[in-house]
């Protein structure tokens, strides 16, 4: 047990050090001050306004199909990997 | 009250639903983050503890939060995510101290159907993206790019329907997630996922583990070297890993809460229902799993979050209990637990029931909740402002003053408290046996009224009389020198300090006088253009004896003064404006910045911001605090200085982060108080009021006083009965036997001790429902009524229950008869001398008769059937207003003729009731289970039947908190004359621990106050971008519309935190002037 418990994690070892146990039975209520941000970065950079893409997935499938049926045609002749990677299953060519 | 309501929370969310620690506010600094549903607080690690910095609303309830560090950051960023599907990337400017919107948005989806675990939203280690889920069966990515910047997200179809959990791998070279769910036979596996962010879809993971823990709920990811992660069930702990799987068989128990301890992984700490906290230990050897291990530390409040601080301190977040700070000792204590509570932390939810009750008899409300859950249950007394408790008093008429003095300059106690009458002094002193008996100081005046005294340096007093000024000796109390007011003047005005004198004569003479050993030095005069009505000297200046300024209010031109001392040259005029003087003025500092306190006959206080240097006045404000002449002055409570305002309305002025806040004391009518710092009374204050002299302590200075009472089981239903000055409560106790067994008891509690004083055990399965003290037609006792179910496992809904009717007898809770119901009462309430019960879909009445044998039973008289679970009932007059499960509000109304309940009139919208309460005649107020409340108009004047069966929704909105139960009442004093005491309130409890206040508005305040929240809404911006408007639109599964009829009164009060520029801005758009708005603004705040 001893071995289990012992060598906590140490960050900073003056943290807590000065600090004392209070009277359990008289909970502090500790009020930091409110914040009420006025400034403009409070709103976000224009394009980190996130929103989900519209397409659905069943759309999305349906399209990258298609476009995947159209690639290595255009591409045969410059490339062949696309068109091979197209008959193995996805997980090979994804990222 | 009216359909134009005000609502303001008095009491903050106290539940800690998250934590997280990280390097938010410095790269070098520590700090620990917690969530209070809809607010944030930022903690700093210190080495004297957690130092609170910042406490940040969320217009939203947080579902999740976490620390992250983005690529090329030197400190962590927090990601939150809000149940009404919003989330936002905030990042701390230290040096501007303000938070930062990096990114936000809407992840909602207009199809799907929301998870019914909750929703999990997660963090890839290596910050490839956001995982979120949150719709069954859909799993949301927000990719991040190279840049950390966040790109548009996207959704992938998740096979697994019903999740429990879903966290990151720790160690992958693709982002891959692992997957715990239940399939259709209830059977519990998990399942890992590679995340294909080019092709938007999982690929299969490297490893899946099927057949689980049947309570396996809650997987730990473990960080490098050993990778993999933790699945945490009921039996049994298995750690598993692509090429590893190991597991230990545990005490059975429910996990709530885990934190890591170890950045490598090896150890986590585990709190479970019960509040008992395990060290789990992963052994390895050269970075292989060889095992686990796990120990019981001790027990701790049942947690919901635990965050590792440092050095073996741990933060304990619970909503059942109060929240603790930990420290993990290396030898167990006497009881075997290596935990010991450093500190705890209030948190008064669940708020699941209270009373309203005026236990001290001052005219003034207190709440008592039902707050906690399970072993952590208690009752919390609620007070709103500054209690003065009495620790002697004596009958004394006609003080005019009084002032406590040292019998030597450097004793840290006064010995003397001076008590001045209109033609004597009377000196009071403390006497060996600590005990205040009369005394002399030969030296003074005693057979005129004394104007002001002070103890001087050189071990001297001073006392200033209508005639001259007396210099004393404090140690012989021998008269030393006086200075004499000239002939033909008498001395209208006084004020001193220890080397200091300035008073006014008639005839607008001003004298400055300054106080050497044994002498008086007329150091100044000067002649003003009208009387003096106050003054003061107060030195707030570097030293403490000697002030530089003097503030003076005058008569006539109604103005205040700054003069230069010791030349006594006018430097400030500031008019006042209006017709009534300044009665009293005071220099004052507060959190090291000075202020000019005025008070005016008229109960008003103006207050400035006061230059030292050049006696400049700024930022005037003005706050009604009585309606009488106020008298203002210093005391210290825990070395710290407050302004105590004698008047008819007693307040404490102080300062909290740099604010000026006002806090009634809980006496009615003060005319003078002075501190009283003796060895038998420490920090106490002497205070004069109605004909009687009282010296008393006063409370911690705080706005509410939270007392608790510890119960060790879990209290449901709280009621009062004034006559027997008792509290009865239904309660649980959980039996931590075997079988997890539960006992419910009626318990009797002493109204002043709060001790159980008599208990009855229900029968096995029976739940205590209701509890009402009441009293029947034709019967002068009171009782108390319960209301009861059985609740049956094999039942969905009860089928029987009982009602109780009981006595207080010596103390004892006698059972005096007994009726069997078909259901479960959920409700009781007195009616008409009779007694109407809410029992499953049914709301009946009962008669209270008299049996032949003189014994009482109750007696179904009449009921009315449609509902689906009348839960929640309150009656006025004949009318019944019953909150449905599912069908909102309707209308019910008792016939005498008839004998019979018929409904007049529902709200037709499918509403799930959580509490309701009659506001007036025409207009209830409803709670719902999205975290709404809404109110609903009786339409006596339509023109059909139909319209007029019709309740007319009127207001509406979103309040964020789930409302257990709505009470008419107040928190603060009602003072007949004073504009607030006008305003009607309804106070209610919530399962953060939120006690708020609803307050109901004259039309013309209402419009007034839409549009100073709207103004202010364009200034105070809403924390990571999110908009305060959509957070108060009502929403529900079924709509989203705009608040109506509802202003959020915590934004209108923020107005007062303001800096002055924008408080300008603001009272420009509004057309009117600063000092208007803060004083209307301020009058708000003393609703709570």
């Amino acid at each position: 047990m001893g071995s289990m418990l012992g060598d906590w994690p140490s960050f900073d070892p003056h943290n807590f050090s000065q600090l004392r146990p209070t009277d359990p039975s008289n909970p502090s209520k500790m009020t930091p001050a409110t914040y009420h941000p006025t400034h403009n970065r409070t709103l976000p950079p224009p394009d980190q306004v996130i929103t989900t893409e519209a397409k659905n997935i069943l759309l999305r499938n349906f399209y990258e199909r298609a476009e995947e049926k159209l690639r290595p045609k255009r591409a045969a002749s410059e490339n062949l990997i696309p068109e091979h990677g197209c008959k193995q299953p996805r997980a090979s060519t994804s990222c | 009250m009216s359909v134009w309501n005000y609502v303001v929370t008095a009491q903050k969310p106290t539940n800690v639903t998250h934590s997280c620690v990280g390097n938010f506010t410095s790269p070098q600094e520590l700090n620990l983050i917690i969530a209070k549903c809809t607010r944030i607080e930022i903690h700093l690690l210190t080495p004297q503890g957690l130092q609170p910095m910042l406490d940040v609303p969320i217009y939203g309830r947080i579902a999740t939060l976490e620390l992250f560090r983005p690529h090329g950051e030197a400190q962590d960023f927090l990601f939150i995510a809000t149940e009404r599907y919003k989330f936002c990337v905030l990042q701390w400017d230290a040096e501007t101290s303000e938070l930062i919107t990096r990114a936000m948005g809407d992840v909602s989806d207009r199809i799907g159907r929301p998870t019914d675990n909750g929703q999990i939203g997660i963090i890839d280690p290596d910050c490839r993206l956001i995982g979120l889920h949150l719709y069954d069966g859909l799993f949301k990515v927000i990719p991040f790019d190279n840049k950390g910047q966040l790109k548009e997200a996207f959704n992938i179809r998740l096979e697994e329907l019903q999740v429990l959990d879903i966290k990151f791998l720790y160690g992958c070279s693709k982002p891959t997630i692992v997957v715990l769910y239940q399939d259709n036979k209830d059977a519990r596996h998990v399942k890992t996922y590679e995340v294909a962010l080019k092709d938007k879809d999982f690929v299969e993971g490297p490893w899946s583990q099927n057949n689980l823990d049947n309570g396996a709920d809650l997987l730990i990811p473990v960080p490098p070297p050993l990778c993999g992660v933790l699945i945490i069930g009921e039996e049994t702990i298995v750690y598993c890993s692509a090429n590893a799987f190991k597991a230990i068989p545990i005490r059975p128990s429910i996990t709530r809460a885990y934190g890591r301890v170890d950045a490598d992984g090896s150890r986590y700490l585990l709190g479970d229902h019960a509040g008992l906290l395990h060290l789990l230990v992963i052994t390895h050897e050269k970075e292989k799993v060889t095992g686990l291990k796990i120990e019981l530390l001790g027990e701790t409040a049942i947690a919901s979050t635990i965050s590792y601080l440092d050095n073996a301190v741990v933060y304990i977040g619970s909503s059942y209990g109060d929240s603790q700070l930990i420290k993990l000792n290396l030898q167990p204590d006497a009881k075997g637990s290596y935990v010991e509570v450093l500190e705890s932390y209030v948190n008064l939810g669940p708020i699941v029931d209270f009373c309203v009750v005026d236990l001290e008899r001052q005219g003034q409300g207190q709440v008592v909740t039902c707050s906690g859950a399970y072993k952590d249950g208690s009752l919390r007394i609620v007070r709103n402002g500054i209690g003065i408790n009495e620790q002697a008093s004596v009958e004394l008429q006609g003080i005019k003053g009084m002032w406590s003095l040292r019998s030597s300059t450097d004793d840290p106690f006064d010995t003397f408290l001076v008590v001045s009458f209109i033609s004597e002094t009377r000196i009071l002193a403390m006497n060996l046996e600590d005990e205040l008996e009369e005394s002399e100081i030969e030296g003074f005046c005693s057979q005129v009224q004394t104007l002001f005294c002070h103890y001087a340096v050189h071990n001297q007093l001073v006392q200033v009389t209508s005639s001259c000024v007396r210099l004393v000796s404090s140690t012989t109390r021998e008269f030393r020198t006086e200075w004499n007011a000239p002939s033909g003047y008498s001395i209208n005005v006084a004020t001193a300090n220890a080397t200091q004198v300035l008073l006014a004569t008639g005839g607008g003479h001003l004298v400055y006088l300054e106080i050497g050993d044994g002498v008086l030095t007329e150091v100044k005069h000067t002649q003003m253009e009208y009387e003096i009505s106050c003054l003061d000297i107060n030195p707030i200046g570097e030293n403490p004896n000697y002030s530089q300024l003097a503030a003076v209010g005058m008569w006539t031109d109604i103005s205040v003064r700054i003069f230069s001392l010791p030349d006594l040259n006018v430097i400030t005029k500031e008019h006042l404006g209006g017709e009534i003087i300044p009665r009293s003025v005071l220099l004052c500092s507060f959190e090291g910045i000075s202020y000019l306190l005025c008070a005016l006959g008229d109960g008003h206080l103006l207050n400035f911001l006061l230059k030292l240097d050049t006696g400049e006045l700024t930022d005037r404000k003005k706050v009604s605090l009585g309606t009488q002449p106020i008298t203002l002055r210093t005391f210290s409570s825990k070395n710290v200085t407050h302004v105590f305002a004698a008047s008819d309305r007693p307040t404490v002025i102080y300062s909290s982060n740099k604010k000026l806040l006002y806090s009634n004391v809980n006496l009615k009518e003060v005319s003078y108080m002075c501190p009283f710092n003796s060895a038998a009374f420490p920090d106490s204050l002497a205070i004069a009021k109605e004909g009687e002299l009282t010296i008393g302590t006063i409370d911690d200075i705080q706005k509410l006083h939270i007392r608790t009472i510890p119960l060790g089981e879990h209290a449901r239903r709280i009621c009062h009965q004034e006559q027997s000055r008792t509290f009865a409560i239904c309660s649980l106790k959980n039996q931590s036997s075997a079988e997890e067994t539960e006992t419910h008891f009626i318990r009797l509690l002493d109204d002043q001790s709060f001790e159980f004083i008599s208990t009855y055990q229900l029968d096995p399965f029976e739940y205590g429902c209701s509890i009402l003290s009441c009293s029947f037609s034709d019967d002068i006792n009171v009782y108390y009524c319960v209301g009861t179910a059985y609740v049956l496992p094999e039942e969905n809904e009860p089928t029987k229950g009982r009602i109780l009717v009981f006595m207080v007898e010596e103390g004892k809770l006698q059972l005096i008869t007994e009726k069997e119901t078909k259901g479960a009462v959920y409700s009781l309430n007195a009616f008409n001398g009779k007694l109407l019960a809410a029992i499953n879909q049914k709301i009946q009445l009962y008669k209270w008769m008299l049996r032949d044998d003189g014994s009482h039973e109750l007696q179904s008289e009449c009921g009315h059937h449609g509902h689906i679970l009348a839960l929640y009932v309150q009656t006025r007059g004949d009318f019944i207003v019953v909150g449905d499960l599912m069908k909102s509000i309707s209308l019910l109304i008792y016939k005498h003729e008839e004998g019979a309940i018929e409904e007049r009139a529902r709200d037709y919208n499918a509403n799930w009731m959580s509490a309701v309460e009659i506001l007036d005649d025409d207009i209830y107020l409803g709670a719902e289970n999205n975290f709404n409340l809404f109110t609903v108009r009786k339409n006596s004047e339509g023109a059909t039947d139909e319209e007029r069966g019709r309740l007319e929704v009127v207001g509406e909105y979103h309040l964020g908190e789930f409302v257990n139960r709505f009470r008419h009442g107040s928190l603060v004093m009602r003072l007949p004359d004073s504009d607030v005491g006008q305003i009607p309130t309804v106070i209610f409890g919530t399962v953060n621990g939120v006690i708020g206040v609803i307050a109901s508005l004259r039309h013309e305040q209402y419009v007034f106050l839409e549009k100073l929240q709207s103004n202010l809404r364009k200034v105070i911006k809403g924390v990571g971008g999110l908009s305060h408007e959509q957070w108060r639109s009502f929403n529900n599964e079924k709509k989203t519309v705009d608040a109506k009829n509802f202003l959020d009164g915590d934004l209108i009060e923020s107005f007062l935190d303001l800096s002055r520029s924008r408080m300008d801005e603001i009272a420009k758009a509004m057309g009117v002037s600063v000092e208007e708005l803060c004083k209307r603004v301020e009058e708000l705040t003393r609703l709570h």
